[in-house]
């Protein structure tokens, strides 16, 4: 097993597709940073006036001391994380397109062994791609951003472990929809629509329909949650006494409407990658290599 | 776990592709020490039926071995057996070398491996070059060098020749047969049976995924017939006196020539010398194996002859 993690790791190391795909993501999670403090500003400016003193009575603190960058942050994770889900998914798709994976297969004990060893592999580069999106995010936030706006040493602990878990998750996810789908044009098309189209149409849909709790089960809902709990709870807890409306307010504003807590929801995602990877390894496990 | 025999069996092998019968209730057994070839048409299910010996594809019925074992009991395969199925499978952005050590690695075996065996097919100078910018005859230099990293027992090889000039055939060829005489074993698919005459010491062939021959090219050879070409004055008279003395494959050729099958041209002269016909030209001719390959694969996927060019009528002034 471990001489093909190696072999599954030299695959991932001898073409250009990490690092062409680790660019676009680290200019994301930057672009997200820098823009999610310049906006923090923005509302604090117009919070700070009088007029929207209300709101302030309401979070026990003057708006200067909220840390609103976690929302910007928690976005900006769950956006950026789509790109190591296509890096997940290229993992066995690309091998069918190339038609690398008949060597892939003549060279392993099994067909289920290198679908581990490949899935091992990109767990760990789930937590690389975590790492680069928590670092060029980290430098946009703290780069516009005031600092009573930024979380404390252990809100950042926090939110570097989730988004390593989110990018590790979204990996996973991609890799297990990779194998279902075994076209990269497919996969990647599908994976894009579903994340950025399909399932924000529905959740709309279902807080329409006053069911929201809903959305924390979904794929997207759960893996939102997974960083958005997080951030709300890194918020609340520096904001004093809040009402559940506004709570609710905030938990849609940090991506995380209808969420579970931040654990339940990396579980409920856990559960996804499983179901789509198990779908995956049975339809590789029978498909005929012509 | 597998006995080392080198054996590879198929037994009563099948494969159904929707309503196509790619393989047919095939057997045959490819022992070590020699160079076996697989030969068929295109389309009469080679390639499918040596993706079902590697585990790639799953048989209808019937079973596929190496060392008395499916594939997918081989434990460590690559060690095992070694295939050249396609000179597709590669990356194009990442380089031979590179290619050879990632495969190397899934082996098991250490990277000085990868660049041994670079070396052997003639690849050395162009290891860090990306396979994308390869020749196909490359290509299949480098796909021969894969199945190769595990020094393995057994050696597969799809059409190994598709793209290799004639110096890397000729190549191929000593390196196979020498291969096959360290006691391995080595099965080489092809559509030609010309192409691999000098290097087969068996042969197998299919057509319409059955088998039609299974045994050493010289015993094709040996079943294959003299015939003799003879230009009589008169052929019907010929024909007749050869008739009379019990020969009966005999045919015209387009060329006005007598083709006699099963004699020698001794007998043919003797026999028009008693008729009273003259003899123009004689010539005995071997029916080569090729003849031989097309007349136990004919049939399948017969092209027709082009229609008969119509001249057209033209008005004239004579």
């Amino acid at each position: 097993m471990g001489n093909l993690v190696q072999a599954e790791l030299r695959k991932t190391t001898t073409t250009g597709l990490w690092w062409g795909l680790l660019i676009p993501t680290a200019v994301l999670a930057l672009g997200w940073g820098l823009a999610t403090g310049l906006l923090g500003q923005f509302f604090v400016d117009f919070a700070s006036s009088s007029d929207v003193d209300e709101v302030s009575d309401f979070l026990g603190v003057t708006p200067d001391q909220w840390k609103i960058s976690l929302f910007g942050m928690a976005r900006a994770i769950n956006i950026s994380t789509i790109f190591p889900m296509i890096f997940g998914a290229m993992a066995i798709s690309g091998e069918i397109n190339r038609r690398t994976i008949t060597t892939t297969f003549l060279t392993a004990q099994s067909r289920m062994h290198s679908m581990l060893a490949k899935m091992l592999v990109y767990v760990l580069w789930g937590a690389i791609y975590g790492l680069a999106i928590m670092l060029f995010l980290g430098i946009g936030v703290v780069l516009t951003s005031e600092s009573g706006q930024l979380p404390d040493a252990g809100g950042w602990a926090m939110l570097t472990l989730v988004c390593v878990l989110s990018s590790i998750l979204m990996t996973m996810f991609g890799v297990g929809v990779g194998a279902l789908i075994p076209n990269v044009a497919g996969t990647i098309v599908l994976l894009l629509l579903y994340f950025l189209v399909i399932e924000n149409v529905l959740h709309l849909v279902l807080a329409y329909l006053e069911v929201p709790a809903v959305i924390g089960f979904l794929p997207n809902g759960s893996i939102n949650g997974l960083t958005g709990s997080v951030a709300v709870d890194l918020f609340l807890s520096s904001a004093g006494v809040v009402p559940t409306e506004i709570e609710d307010v905030l938990r849609a504003i940090a991506g995380a409407g209808g969420a579970l807590d931040w654990w339940w929801s990396g579980l409920v995602f856990l559960a996804w990658s499983g179901i789509v990877f198990a779908g995956g390894w049975a339809v590789t496990q029978s498909k005929d290599i012509t | 776990m597998h006995d080392g025999s080198g054996l590879i069996a198929v037994q009563n092998l099948s494969k159904q592709f929707g309503s196509v019968t790619a393989v047919h209730n095939l057997s045959f057994t490819v022992s070590p020490g020699s160079v076996t070839g697989f030969l068929g048409p295109n389309g009469a299910g080679k390639t499918t039926t040596l993706r079902m010996l590697l585990g790639l594809v799953k048989p209808t019925s019937g079973t596929a071995t190496i060392n008395g074992r499916p594939f997918h009991q081989l434990g460590q395969p690559g060690r095992v057996v070694g295939a050249v199925l396609e000179a597709q499978g590669f990356h194009p952005a990442r380089s031979a070398r590179n290619h050879l050590r990632v495969y190397a690695s899934a082996i098991g075996v250490p990277d000085a491996q990868a660049d041994q065996v670079i070396g052997l097919v003639g690849l050395g100078t162009a290891a860090d070059r990306k396979v994308g910018g390869f020749s196909l005859g490359m290509k299949q230099r480098l796909a021969l060098a894969t199945a190769l990293l595990g020094d393995p027992q057994v050696l597969v090889l799809d059409e190994p020749a598709n793209g290799l000039d004639p110096e890397g055939i000729a190549w191929l060829r000593t390196f196979l047969q020498s291969y096959a005489r360290m006691g391995r074993t080595v099965l080489i698919s092809s559509h030609l049976l010309a192409e691999v005459e000098q290097t087969v010491d068996q042969v197998v062939i299919i057509s319409r995924g059955q088998t039609m021959f299974h045994g050493p090219l010289d015993r094709l050879r040996q079943s294959q017939q003299r015939r003799v070409l003879v230009q009589p004055s008169d052929i019907n008279a010929l024909a007749s006196a050869l008739r009379a003395e019990g020969v009966q494959a005999i045919e015209q050729l387009p060329d006005g020539r007598l083709a006699v099958s099963g004699v020698d041209s001794r007998q043919v002269a003797d026999s028009a010398l008693k008729a009273g016909v003259s003899i123009y030209g004689i010539q005995e001719e071997q029916v080569d194996l090729e003849r031989l390959f097309f007349q136990l694969t004919s049939g399948q996927y017969a092209g027709q002859a082009p229609a008969p060019y119509q001249q057209q009528q033209q008005g004239g002034w004579a």
